[in-house]
């Protein structure tokens, strides 16, 4: 708020109780209008205080207590217990390695794919528009429907059309999901976010500067030359933002693993495994929290270089 | 910026070449047909007979709407697929009307007569999407089995809102922000009031935008697993819920299966074709305007 | 009808130091045409945003016909404003575009369509009505924008920058245009424009501004004639006038070694001033090409049909200095010539403070 400068000029330097009265009211003014500009956005505001922020805080004490649900006895303060004894809880660290593997190598992969597709579509080319509708539409698929369909259709040994591939190459057909279940269920997130990541990657491709790619060209640049000296550095907030959003999403994944190896393990990751451990049947409630906290660390990590990144982006162009 | 609009007047990045392009078009249609053939392998197992979907995979079979009307029929107690739907709908409608109500006033805050540190609070909004599920899932678990609203539609319609509001006010802000500040101005000299300002001038000019965020609101929340399944998975559940069980209780049966996935899809997959580009542009300018 | 008034009106944006306008006096009289105009960065349409209710005066009072509109709302001042852009409603028609104030303020619908009807005639838009804003040229929109404020019947008009969005012909013939039409109209203008022809063309006053302070304001030809000060003479007239920190000559003030030849009141108020420290301003008319005076080398000349403008190359305390002299159409003077130029007509004299000296 900007400060109100009475004015004294006139009166030998006293201000008189009009020029007070007058400055209370512009001050009032500005207040008023404070609040007007405020006011739209507290209903949002609360609302996701209330959702999510709350219960966050629930979570943070639980993770202090050893709290299970099935037992009447009260919960007990136990402080960083819980924590202490996540080192040695070997299902806890096979949990946590699968979530980083499988972040990792999904948002990777889709990365890779998305940027190789967009690449591919930014030319003309007959079709171009249902080629992209078509790439468009795993990202539209549910969770669940992608899982089942890659499982029992291209997967299963019998009538997937994998192993109807492998068999004609002369191959024998194996349970893919069984036998890989991590790569099967990273196939698959790679299948619905490629089209993501390939959507923002063209966003960027589209939006370039075209006078700065007709002045390269006019400079004699090759089109690779371009590409890596122009176009590279231009896509990458588009890139990083990708990558941002694709690994907030990607480190929770439940849906994909429930359908395709269920409770198997070998690609349970940590969100699948709090579940399974607290309200799927565990109920270690205060265990489970803990684990859910060590989740949250490492999301706020991530959150914080990609925040970092987005603000940048708001600077830039604001 | 035009995105999608305008095609990309510069060289390619790939050369120019004729010959070249022709190879580059025709690689990008084989990706494009591959990446879509599960969907189009889906949609041919749902039309088969149980055996010959369960056999060596073949185009070759009589096309029939048996499966279709198998699993949309009641299944006596379970959950069927007309309550599913039924459920799924109401949920979806009413929490993306809510996100709709709490976001476009939030988003004018932020975009149109920006409060200060607005960007604050735009990134207070961003960041909840940065908070894992499994983060607050326990409390909210435990305060619904409280108010005794496990398995009613809604603690889905509670949560679902919370979900989509941080999306929809990040879209719209973007949207908005496009509306030229001295449009605004002549309004107000002209007399309008807030509510005839949103109604009268912004919408107008954004009413695509905010179909579009409000079509991907829908999408997110008709796809929704975990919630529906942790938090509801008896009576009032939804599609997602409804296509999972039908693993369980019709076991393998492809062709069953992959006629009530085409039925759980479509809607959204439809959608989604729709509003392509918008909610795209949305998606990614959000972050860059 | 109204008279407006700036009462030490300033405006402090938040989170800076500087008012973008400190401390404005502005009468404007009833019917009258006023004119800010300054660099970009000035304040001028800060000052108009002030009036328009736009923005906040953190101090002093603004008053539209002896009411004290600085705490009113932008609806409550009876005021209309043209934007640069225009600012028309996409999605109305010419004609909804024109009559929206009169819906806001309830007035009968047979009555809005009389008044739309009326403006449109005046602005010869009577055929657009039913078109949208996106469907209509450049100068047809800056019409509806003129419509809008027009059908209000306000007591001020507001324009900011109004035909700046027009190509440079267009400009010229909608100048006259609007100017006539606030003319007939009889409606209390202010208006704001960063460039100095439109100001002096259209402005029955006009108000200088540099850095937020109010510089001069008077009728156009005492601005060209009497600039205030260093600012003002720098910024009005194309070409601009020649404007030299001055060198001692003898004890006068003077060019590139040659004394200027000043009055003795000028002298006189220039009595105990340091001469190197004073201005010398001299327009390029009231300087010709003779055979004596200031030395130097034609580096340019620009022939414009009717005149000409000789650039002369001198040295002026020691550095190469450009001098603008106005010359017949016909000019006989090329590039390398060697020139005197010599003083024939008025000259502005500023002192240490950048003040005019007065004679």
């Amino acid at each position: 708020m900007s400060a109100v400068v009475v004015d004294q000029s006139k009166n030998g330097g006293t201000p008189t109780s009009d020029d007070l009265a007058r400055a209370a009211a512009i001050k009032r003014m500005e207040r008023r209008e404070g609040w007007k500009r405020r006011l739209p956005v507290l209903p949002a505001l609360i609302y996701t205080i209330l959702v999510t922020q709350i219960p966050f805080l629930f979570t943070l004490f639980y993770s202090l207590t050893d709290w299970r649900i099935d037992k009447v006895e009260p919960r007990q303060f136990i402080g960083v217990e819980n924590y202490a004894s996540l080192s040695g809880d070997k299902f806890f660290r096979d949990a946590a390695w699968i979530s980083v593997q499988m972040t990792v190598m999904a948002v990777l992969l889709s990365l890779i794919v998305g940027t190789g597709l967009a690449i591919l579509l930014d030319r003309k080319f007959f079709g171009q528009g249902f080629i992209r509708t078509l790439l468009i539409t795993p990202f539209l698929v549910m969770p669940v429907v992608a899982g089942l369909m890659w499982k029992l259709q291209m997967f299963n040994s019998t009538f997937g059309i994998i192993g109807w591939v492998m068999n004609g190459l002369g191959f024998d057909s194996i349970e893919f999901a069984t036998k890989y279940p991590l790569a099967s269920v990273v196939v698959v997130l790679v299948w619905q976010w490629s089209p993501f990541m390939m959507l923002i990657v063209l966003a960027g491709l589209q939006g370039q500067d075209q006078s700065v790619l007709e002045a390269a060209r006019v400079d004699g640049a090759s089109s690779w030359g371009t590409f890596r000296q122009i176009t590279l550095p231009q896509l990458r907030p588009f890139l990083e933002l990708g990558t941002l959003l694709g690994a907030i999403y990607l480190i929770q994944v439940y849906d994909h693993i429930e359908v395709i190896v269920g409770g198997q393990p070998g690609a349970k990751n940590l969100p699948f495994y709090i579940a399974q451990r607290s309200i799927g049947g565990g109920n270690v409630f205060g265990l489970a929290s803990a684990y859910s906290i060590v989740v949250v660390i490492a999301s706020i990590i991530i959150a914080n270089i990609g925040l970092r990144v987005l603000s940048n982006l708001l600077e830039d162009n604001s | 910026m035009a995105i999608f609009t305008r095609a990309p007047k510069a060289e390619p990045i790939l050369g120019q070449n004729r010959a070249v392009a022709m190879v580059l078009g025709v690689l990008t249609w084989i990706i494009g047909l591959l990446f879509f053939f599960p969907l189009f392998w889906l949609v041919v197992n749902g039309f088969k007979e149980e055996s010959v979907a369960s056999s060596s995979p073949t185009l070759n079979f009589d096309p029939t709407l048996d499966r279709f009307s198998e699993v949309t029929e009641d299944s006596g107690g379970l959950l069927s697929f007309t309550e599913a739907f039924g459920n799924s709908f109401w949920i979806v409608l009413i929490s993306t009307v809510l996100v709709m109500v709490l976001a476009i006033p939030a988003a004018y805050a932020l975009a149109i007569r920006p409060m200060r540190k607005w960007r604050d609070i735009l990134f207070f909004f961003i960041s909840t999407k940065f908070l894992p599920i499994v983060g607050i899932i326990m409390p909210i678990w435990i305060i619904a089995r409280d108010l005794d609203l496990l398995g009613t539609r809604t603690v889905l319609v509670v949560l679902y809102t919370a979900m989509n509001l941080p999306l929809a006010v990040w879209m719209l802000r973007s949207f908005f922000a496009e509306v030229p500040k001295e449009l605004i101005e002549a309004s107000q000299i002209d007399g309008c009031s807030l509510l005839g300002q949103i109604r009268q001038v912004i919408l107008p000019i954004v009413a695509p935008g905010v179909a579009a965020t409000a079509l991907l609101c829908v999408i997110f929340a008709w796809n929704e697993f975990f919630f529906a399944i942790q938090l509801n998975p008896t009576g009032a559940s939804t599609i997602p819920v409804w296509v999972n069980s039908q693993q369980k209780f019709q076991g393998q049966f492809l062709a069953g299966l992959s006629a009530a996935s085409v039925l759980a899809t479509l809607p959204v997959v439809l959608a989604g074709w729709v509003a392509q580009k918008r909610m795209i542009r949305g998606l990614a300018m959000g972050a860059i305007k | 009808m109204a008279e407006v008034r700036y009462q030490e009106a300033s405006r402090i944006y938040p989170g800076t130091e500087e008012p973008a306008v400190n401390q404005l006096n502005l009468d404007i009289g009833d019917g009258e045409l006023l004119v800010l105009v300054g660099p970009s960065g000035s304040g001028k349409s800060t000052a108009l945003r002030m009036l328009a209710g736009l923005e906040t005066v953190n101090m002093g009072s603004i008053w539209i016909n002896e009411v004290d509109v600085t705490l009113k709302p932008p609806q409550d001042r009876d005021i209309a404003m043209v934007f640069q852009n225009y600012a028309l409603y996409p999605s109305m028609t010419v004609g909804d575009n024109m009559g929206f104030a009169l819906k806001q303020q309830k007035v009968p619908k047979a009555e809005r369509a009389e008044r739309v009807a009326e403006a449109a005639r005046i602005l010869d838009l009577t055929e657009y009505l039913d078109r949208k804003p996106k469907n209509l040229s450049g100068g047809q929109r800056q019409r509806v924008a003129m419509g809008r404020a027009i059908v209000r019947q306000p007591q001020v008009f507001l324009m900011d920058e109004p035909l700046s969005n027009l190509d440079a012909k267009l400009r010229v013939q909608t100048r006259t245009e609007l100017a006539d039409l606030q003319a007939r109209l009889g409606v209390t203008t202010v208006y704001v424009t960063h460039d100095q022809v439109e100001a002096m063309t259209m402005g029955h006053r006009v108000a200088v501004l540099n850095f937020g302070v109010l510089q001069q304001v008077d009728a156009p030809k005492t601005l060209y004639a009497a600039p205030a000060n260093k600012f003002v003479a720098g910024f009005i007239g194309s070409p601009a006038m020649n404007l030299f920190d001055a060198e001692n000559v003898d004890g006068k003030p003077g060019i590139a070694g040659v004394a200027v030849p000043i009055n003795d009141a000028v002298a006189a108020a220039l009595k105990g001033q340091s001469l190197d420290k004073v201005s010398v301003g001299v327009r390029p008319e009231h300087l010709t090409l003779g055979t004596a005076g200031i030395e130097g080398e034609v580096t340019v000349v620009e022939e414009l049909g009717s005149e000409s403008f000789v650039h002369v190359r001198t040295d002026h305390r020691g550095e190469a200095t450009n001098i603008v002299v106005r010359d017949r159409g016909e000019t006989q003077t090329a590039r390398g010539d060697r020139v005197k130029i010599d003083f024939d007509g008025p000259l502005h004299v500023f002192g240490e403070d950048g003040q005019r000296v007065t004679a």
